[in-house]
């Protein structure tokens, strides 16, 4: 489903953020990357959508290379991956529904849907995702008076309207306490059981990153240095990851 | 070294503060001598104002639509001619080159008040409303573009980044990742510099720029005081009635 290839990213003057990343994910499987602040986690999420353009390497997605896409395609394969934030990042001020309907963006009507209208299709979906992650019956809240779990939980409901093959979650539960990151990650896991969409997290606590991923990609200065299920991963290979502690 | 230094600068900068009040003092003949040897004389102004002579209320009304009128009109422009000038001058979406160039070209008319521009308007095509009109949207509009661009580069990239996510166009990033955050806060404004401009356009007619500010000044010529009263008495009323539909409306909006 997702294949990197030699990635490389270089934040100009000096800053390598990754250095020939390769990796294949199949579908279906729940990865979760992790490593310590500065690793490189957040730019390797974001060269998969191509939120953040690689210096070089190739990213493959569902068959298209991401990193080749001309705008159109580019849009294509935004539109079947989702993406979740540390932040939630919102539109505060907008009702909970209709930041849900965003996730309709890539397939509403391209000028009707500038005027806020979105076909009944649109909004079925939308409701649909909102029930998934519970959230239904806080539709027409304004989003930025729902508590921290609820808007990442909104946020999930937004990448689902997109109808993904893919989802990515960039730290969704840092700004979350224990109990709600075993919430969000649950929503995750199920997502991933029950509809088979791949997903790809990143996490900085290993415990969780041990108990949720089936698979689990090391980063260290923007390399990979592990990859393999959590039974592998050593004491000593955390300790590479992470440095002296 | 330093601290051998610091208390005689400190004294010598209180010292230069101190010089320079006494000199502008001096130079504005401020005298609570002559205020108070005017009290009878303004107490007398305010008597000869009592009671308001209503029978004019037919003029304060019209003054004080038109005054009205110059201020929507010219606040709605200025909103709208702003809208470019805002983009082009936010660090954040314009290149350097015409960022500079047009912050620079909106501090240099932003320092000049409606009033002047009024003078400038009235010279260029006559007395009444229009000129009134033209130099509030001068000045609103230069004001207005700075406070949107300030608006623009205060955004947070979080949710335009989350809009890009799902597959967007251009157009829809900029309905769904940007405008909810920015156009609150341009309504917000808009309707502030609508406030200022009710009390600027009050006195344009000082100048022959139309509006209630006429009726005030040829009525206090024309030592006419009570019904300067009558004028003064509307003017204040549609002051305060805007001031508070406008800060409900903004209250609402944030």
């Amino acid at each position: 489903m997702i294949t990197l290839r030699n990635l490389r990213k270089l934040y100009p003057p000096e800053t390598l953020a990754l250095d020939d990343c390769t990796m294949t994910i199949a579908p279906g499987e729940f990865v979760i990357v992790i490593g310590p602040s500065g690793s490189g986690k957040s730019t390797l999420l974001r060269c998969i959508n191509r939120l953040v353009v690689p210096t070089s390497g190739q990213v493959i997605v569902d068959g298209l290379d991401v990193t080749a896409a001309t705008r159109a395609e580019l849009r294509q394969a935004r539109r079947v991956i989702g993406m979740i934030f540390q932040q939630f990042n919102l539109i505060k001020r907008a009702s909970v529904m209709d930041n849900v309907l965003a996730g309709r963006l890539g397939y509403a009507h391209p000028v009707a849907s500038l005027f806020g209208y979105f076909g009944p299709d649109d909004q079925a979906i939308a409701e649909e995702s909102l029930q998934q992650v519970n959230l239904l019956e806080l539709a027409d809240r304004r989003a930025d008076t729902l508590s921290g779990g609820q808007q990442q939980r909104v946020a999930i409901a937004r990448a689902l309207a997109q109808h993904p093959k893919v989802i990515l979650a960039d730290e969704p539960t840092a700004s979350l306490d224990p109990k709600l990151t075993r919430v969000i990650m649950d929503i995750l896991k199920e997502i991933n059981q029950g509809q088979g969409i791949t997903v790809l997290v990143s996490q900085h606590l290993i415990d969780v990153a041990v108990t949720y991923g089936s698979r689990l990609i090391g980063l260290q200065s923007g390399r990979i240095i592990f990859d393999g299920p959590p039974q592998q991963l050593t004491e000593t290979i955390i300790q590479r990851i992470y440095g002296e502690m | 070294m330093r601290k051998s230094i610091r208390p005689a600068l400190r004294l010598i900068c209180m010292l230069l503060v101190a010089a320079l009040y006494a000199k502008f003092l001096w130079d504005t003949e401020v005298s609570l001598l002559k205020l108070q040897r005017g009290l009878p004389w303004m107490a007398d102004f305010i008597v000869r104002m009592y009671p308001p002579d209503f029978s004019v209320l037919a003029s304060a009304l019209r003054g004080a639509l038109q005054t009205l009128e110059i201020a929507v009109i010219g606040t709605t422009l200025a909103a709208i001619l702003a809208l470019p000038l805002g983009f082009l001058s936010a660090r954040n979406i314009a290149p350097p080159k015409v960022f500079y160039g047009v912050r620079g070209v909106l501090n240099l008319f932003r320092s000049i008040d409606t009033m002047v521009y009024a003078l400038f308007f009235v010279a260029a095509v006559g007395l009444g409303p229009f000129p009134g009109v033209m130099a509030v949207v001068v000045y609103t509009a230069m004001s207005l573009a700075k406070l949107y661009s300030e608006a623009i580069e205060g955004i947070d990239t979080g949710p335009v980044e989350a809009i890009t996510a799902t597959g967007a166009s251009r157009l829809q990033i900029l309905r769904y990742g940007v405008m909810p955050q920015i156009i609150p806060l341009f309504i917000s404004y808009i309707l502030y510099r609508l406030e200022t401009n009710i009390r600027a356009a009050a006195i344009l007619g000082f100048v022959g720029a139309g509006g209630i500010g006429f009726y005030i000044q040829t009525y206090l010529r024309m030592m006419n005081y009570r019904a300067a009263a009558c004028v003064l008495l509307i003017l204040v009323v549609m002051v305060m009635a805007v001031d508070l539909a406008s800060s409900q409306i903004r209250k609402a909006l944030v």
